[in-house]
């Protein structure tokens, strides 16, 4: 199936994807000038974008494309609660141990299986 | 500058980022934007450094296996730098979709930057949101739009652009190193290690979502994380936009509808 791009293909749809992730950019930047930070519209986007991280975060651990589809569900899904938990457990949120705990514990289960 | 002034008074009925209540203590958190810039940059030598650091040695190992150019991979992660966008670049290329797919396809997945930009930058001071800002946002990406988020509610607007800045600048400037450095390694990594650097991404941006405090927002990235795999399996590109509009109206309507009024009644 090496059906890749070859020659000139492949550094055209680099810049396309290069012009396009930039101007989705600038228009946040050109709109994001007539906005004000009191205004209706102003939460109304940012809960918009708050739900499509979250959606894109969701979309990574259920269902992950390559390696990481190689784990388990339900150790993904139990090593994200873990780590959650271990970030939540202190008023003063423990970001480091938490992503340490979950990572640490998906590599040892990477070297017994 | 303009530390000594005292905290204006806002009726708020409710907190915005930014609220006047939770950086009103009169006390500037930094001196000068210099401070303000070494700030951002020390903390995202922490936690979001080392997420982006490993996500692309990720992507570089991967794009190594599928013998894709060195100059191309790294290319990307210096022009582009969304990961996300970036995977669907590589897949895309490998099994030979067309140039204007590819491009419509990235696209598509990069959407969320109009959002995040505009979620973001209207919190910066009134200065300094010029045409700068054409050149600042190419630093944006999850990662430094998480801490932002999260940060500027404790800093004074005329000193967050600078924090911004020295955040960005080092979370773009280590992901092209990091890229090569992942396309050069691959091959010589154990797969278990491979395994951490692409978890720690997703992991990341979930755990930040504990310091999310509106609960408007709250209510949007729960109902985001619900329907956005279900939409995923409907269709793959258009997904995260859809999730995005579909997820954000309806809690932007609940809390305009129920949570805001108990806001209002609690807090006098």
């Amino acid at each position: 199936m090496n059906t890749a791009l070859q020659g000139w293909g492949i550094w055209l749809a680099l810049a396309g994807a290069c012009i396009g992730t930039y101007l989705c950019r600038a228009i946040g930047v050109l709109l994001s000038g007539k906005i004000n930070q009191e205004s209706e519209i102003f939460q109304w986007i940012s809960a918009i974008t708050y739900a499509m991280v979250a959606a894109l975060t969701v979309r990574m651990i259920i269902l992950p494309l390559g390696l990481l589809a190689t784990v388990p569900v339900y150790l993904r899904i139990g090593l994200c609660l873990l780590s959650f938990a271990v970030m939540i457990s202190k008023p003063q949120r423990r970001l480091v141990p938490a992503l340490l705990t979950g990572t640490l514990l998906l590599m040892t289960y990477g070297l017994i299986v | 500058m303009t530390a000594a002034k005292p905290p204006p008074y806002s009726p708020q009925p409710f907190l915005t980022p930014g609220s006047e209540e939770l950086n009103g203590n009169g006390q500037a958190r930094f001196a000068d934007r210099k401070e303000a810039f070494w700030s951002g940059f020390r903390h995202a030598a922490g936690a979001p450094a080392m997420v982006l650091f490993a996500g692309m040695l990720g992507f570089g190992a991967m794009a190594k296996t599928n013998q894709i150019d060195l100059w191309f991979t790294s290319l990307s992660s210096l022009l582009m730098f969304a990961l996300p966008g970036q995977v669907v670049l590589l897949e895309m290329a490998i099994t030979g979709s067309s140039v204007l797919a590819i491009t419509l396809a990235v696209t598509l997945t990069s959407t969320r930057f109009i959002t995040m930009t505009i979620a973001l930058f209207p919190q910066l001071h009134p200065r300094d949101r010029n045409r700068n800002l054409y050149a600042s946002v190419h630093l944006l990406a999850m990662t430094a739009w998480a801490v932002s988020m999260r940060e500027f509610q404790a800093i004074e607007s005329q000193h967050r652009l600078h924090y911004y800045l020295g955040l960005g600048l080092l979370c773009w400037a280590i992901c092209f190193p990091a890229t090569i450095m992942g396309y050069l390694l691959a091959g010589f990594v154990p797969k278990w290690i491979t395994l951490g650097l692409v978890f720690i991404n997703p992991l990341f941006f979930l755990l930040t979502f504990t310091e999310v405090k509106l609960a408007i927002n709250r209510l949007a990235i729960i109902l985001g994380g619900i329907l956005g795999p279900c939409f995923y399996l409907l269709d793959r590109d258009s997904s995260l936009l859809i999730t995005g509009v579909v997820a954000g109206t309806v809690a932007y309507l609940i809390d305009r509808q129920f949570l805001r009024h108990r806001f209002k009644d609690q807090s006098p």
